[in-house]
């Protein structure tokens, strides 16, 4: 092969795994929290998942295959970590928690199911619901504050956001057909 | 068996939705890590593939160490030999043939000592016999073997007795503590590791950093003024920010300019209303890591200019294609930073680009804005090889950027490059007055750098300033957009130039002052009125932040003091009631870009006494990130900030961060804590 060849070659093959890191790295990361990681251990751990799949001469053969491929490694590299750190794995059950992802996440890292969230957001809570949803999650406010601003009891508040999500949640899946 | 705390499978499809809502309500989304992947997996591929050829190399190296080795120890051996006593040539020689003397002794020994044998026998097994005997005979009664024995020990050293240390300045060999010398010692360490190490100044490896001593405070009985050129830069902060999230590793502190790292930062100041080029901000409040001290801040807004008012531009991009740009963070990056930025021109504009390396050469004319697909063709044809020769490619950078000026336009050549000018006649000295002689015909000169391992900082900060431009460090594309469509403005048009501060305090109010960082811009107060003394440039829609230390009066200073004058009176502080309460008086010089006489703003400031905790949130961003960069750079002046503190101090203070700078800014110092934790 021509050195001319095999340079356009290596350049091929640099793109083809830069498009598969692209597509993928978002839905590794949140795969990782979802497996109990905090953000920077979830950072690092992407990297390193990565690093491994791309060093083993990986070949991209379907977006489905590709995700749940990264998704191994990715749990192997978590559990090593956590080896490593001497710490036994979070409460999550890491076959559990694989079921449901591969099941309601999708290959898309979550990417459709944050979309169907938007939309659920709009007509599957009503607007106590979603205010007390976006001061939870946008404000950082505690239960105490938002039973003050919605005139709560405190339990009153957990069962509200419990029905804000279980409403999502049913709107979502349906949405998605999962 | 599943352990006893195991979410079920319907807690994990809450756990799922409240993740997902964290992402859309709380923004909580994932950081986009790809570019530090695809660079971390070159790296690998390319570290891997330099061990791979050190092997290689090294066993042919091998091949000839050894065969040198066996041609210098027969030499050696024949011209021993040569010189050697007689008995140990004939020790080593083995022993001496029948017709020596020394044979005859012993064949007469070996007869006298068996006369019986040899009786009972017979002559022929006997003389067989005295052979055998003769052969297995032990040295030690033998004299001639004695007397070769002790030879020998002459020579050797007894390996019973312990040696005797040689005297000091003649050790040879190595102790056996340390490891063995490999060929591939000669490698640079940073090649196996795949880490660079800081480089010293011209012609030594690594990354190149100008030494950047801390201001100190200075008493305003001795040193009332305090005049500085305005510096927008901001590659300080990506550089920082590179060497921090993907090198996992504090910066060497001088790599840290506190001001670029403030000034990374936009912060919401209202850009002027008048005719003025930019607006000023002054704020007073406490200072966090010295809470004796107030804390001054000084912000510049620049005159935005919306799409459609930018004036046409005339761009060179001189691009460094030489081998040290082959790498994916630098050439590949800066194709990539270009093309976004030829995406924003249009058909007022023009673009040529001149590349260098072995030569120089000219691989777009000017060509229109427009034209974005010729462009970006040009641009993707671009292979980096050969050596640097950057002196001849600014030479026909501005030539080009001359025949093609635009009259009341922006003249600007955009210079890429990992610093690495490292042949051909250029000097930093030719250099710098090459551009500095061009910004004064209006051509003027930014700065992108790109990479690491022979990043020359220090002189692409020193060019930019002399060429009336700017210096960004490109660490990715998310910062290419930073630089080159998001702040294009600021980048390219030039609103205001040779911009100076100058602060005069007041005696009755302020003790002494510190300005936190621009120590390479510092100004002699003659300079702030001299318009013949360069300065820095505004860019449109660019903010400038400047903060001082102040120390109150009735506080201690922690400055060298000076004896008393002999021969002058002291300076009193003005008795004037009317200024009695002002802190200090704040005044700007500034030109229009085309203009060669300066104008002057000044304000008087009076101190309110806010309290830190009521500052503007932006005050209060721009101070931890302050407090953050004198912890990077190891300040005897930072008093009692943590990185703890700065977190908390920044995580109340993002503001709005539309961009998600400052959530990476506060991820930069949890990063800087671990690390300097380990």
């Amino acid at each position: 092969m021509h050195s001319k060849d095999m340079t356009a070659a290596t350049a091929d093959r640099q793109a083809e795994l830069a498009a598969v890191v692209r597509a993928h790295q978002a839905g590794v990361w949140r795969y990782l929290r979802f497996l109990g990681c905090d953000p920077t251990e979830a950072d690092d751990l992407v990297q390193e998942t990565f690093l491994e799949v791309l060093r083993k001469g990986f070949e991209d053969r379907s977006p489905a295959q590709t995700a749940a491929y990264l998704r191994t490694v990715a749990r192997n590299r978590l559990l090593m970590a956590r080896r490593k750190a001497s710490r036994a794995p979070r409460a999550v059950d890491l076959e559990a928690a694989e079921a449901v992802w591969a099941e309601v996440a999708g290959e898309d890292g979550l990417g459709d199911y944050l979309v169907a969230l938007g939309d659920c957001l709009e007509v599957a809570v009503n607007p106590r619901m979603r205010r007390a949803l976006e001061l939870q999650y946008r404000d950082r406010a505690g239960r105490a504050e938002i039973a003050a601003e919605l005139e709560l009891e405190v339990e009153g508040v957990k069962t509200l956001l419990r029905r804000a999500r279980s409403a999502l949640r049913d709107c979502v899946e349906r949405k998605l057909g999962r | 068996m599943s352990p006893p705390n195991e979410p079920k499978h319907d807690e994990l499809r809450d756990r799922l939705m409240d993740q997902a809502l964290g992402e859309v309500l709380g923004r909580e989304a994932p950081p986009d890590l790809s570019d530090k992947i695809l660079a971390a997996a070159q790296r690998e591929s390319f570290t891997s593939r330099q061990r791979k050829e050190r092997v290689m190399n090294g066993s042919k190296r091998r091949y000839w160490v050894w065969g040198l080795c066996a041609v210098a120890a027969c030499l050696l051996v024949g011209i021993g030999f040569a010189m050697m006593n007689p008995d140990v040539r004939q020790l080593a020689l083995g022993p001496p043939e029948a017709d020596e003397p020394a044979e005859a002794e012993r064949e007469f020994a070996k007869t006298a000592a068996l006369p019986q044998m040899a009786a009972r026998m017979g002559a022929e097994n006997a003389e067989k016999t005295a052979e055998s005997e003769a052969s297995q005979k032990s040295p030690a009664v033998d004299p001639f073997y004695l007397h070769k024995s002790t030879q020998l020990a002459n020579i050797r050293a007894p390996s019973a007795e312990p040696s005797a240390p040689p005297p000091p300045g003649q050790v040879f060999g190595r102790p056996l503590s340390e490891k063995p010398k490999s060929v591939g010692d000669s490698i640079r360490a940073e090649e196996y590791w795949g880490t660079t190490p800081e480089g010293e100044g011209p012609g030594k490896g690594g990354d190149q950093y100008g030494h950047l001593p801390e201001n100190p405070f200075c008493t305003v009985k001795d040193h009332p003024l305090s005049t500085f050129s305005i510096d927008v830069d901001t590659a300080s902060y990506a550089n920082v920010r590179r060497f921090l999230l993907s090198e996992g590793r504090l910066p060497p502190p001088d790599a840290v300019r506190i001001e670029e790292l403030v000034n990374y930062f936009d912060y919401g100041y209202e850009g002027p209303e008048d005719d003025v080029p930019f607006a000023s901000h002054i704020e007073i409040t406490g200072c966090p890591w010295k809470p004796q001290h107030r804390l001054v801040r000084v912000g510049l807004k620049g005159r935005e200019i919306q799409g459609e008012q930018r004036p046409a531009s005339n761009l060179v991009f001189l691009l460094d294609v030489s081998g040290s740009m082959r790498s994916p963070d630098k050439l590949p990056l800066l194709k990539a930073g270009m093309k976004l930025l030829a995406e924003q021109l249009d058909e007022d504009d023009r673009v040529a680009i001149v590349v260098y390396a072995q030569a120089e050469g000219l691989v777009l004319p000017s060509t229109p804005g427009s034209e974005h697909a010729e462009i970006i063709a040009a641009l993707e044809n671009l292979q980096a090889g050969g050596s640097t020769n950057g002196g001849a490619g600014i030479e026909l950078a501005y030539k080009i950027a001359q025949e093609n000026f635009i009259e009341g336009g922006v003249n600007r050549v955009l210079l890429c490059t990992d610093g690495d000018f490292n042949v051909g006649t250029t000097s930093q000295g030719d250099l710098v007055r090459t551009v500095e002689e061009k910004a004064r015909s209006g051509v003027f000169l930014s700065v992108l750098g790109f990479g690491r391992g022979n990043l020359n900082d220090a002189m692409m900060e020193t060019v930019s300033n002399k060429g009336n431009g700017n210096y960004s460090y490109i660490d990715g594309v998310t910062e290419a957009r930073k630089v080159l469509v998001e702040q294009m403005g600021g980048t390219l048009v030039t609103i205001a130039k040779d911009v100076k501060i100058q602060i005069e305090f007041n005696p009755a109010r302020v003790a002494a002052y510190r300005l936190i960082g621009y120590e390479n811009r510092i100004l002699a107060a003659e300079d702030f009125n001299d318009d013949k003394k360069d300065a820095g440039e505004i860019g449109a829609g660019h903010t400038v932040t400047a903060l001082y230390e102040v120390v109150p009066v009735g506080e201690p200073v922690d400055a060298p003091s000076v004896d008393p004058l002999k021969y002058q009176a002291p300076v009193e502080p003005s008795g004037d009631p009317s200024i009695r309460d002002e802190m200090l008086t704040l005044k700007l010089r500034y030109k229009e870009p085309d203009a060669d006489e300066s104008r002057l703003l000044e304000f008087p400031v009076v101190d309110p006494g806010t309290d830190f905790g009521r500052a503007s949130t932006d005050l209060q961003f721009a101070a931890s990130v302050a407090s953050f960069g004198m912890m990077l750079r190891n300040s005897q002046h930072s008093g009692d900030a943590t990185y703890d503190a700065v977190l908390e101090i920044a995580a109340s203070a993002t503001g709005p961060d539309v961009h998600g700078y400052r959530a990476e800014f506060l991820e930069m110092v949890r990063r800087a804590k671990a690390l300097a934790s380990q």
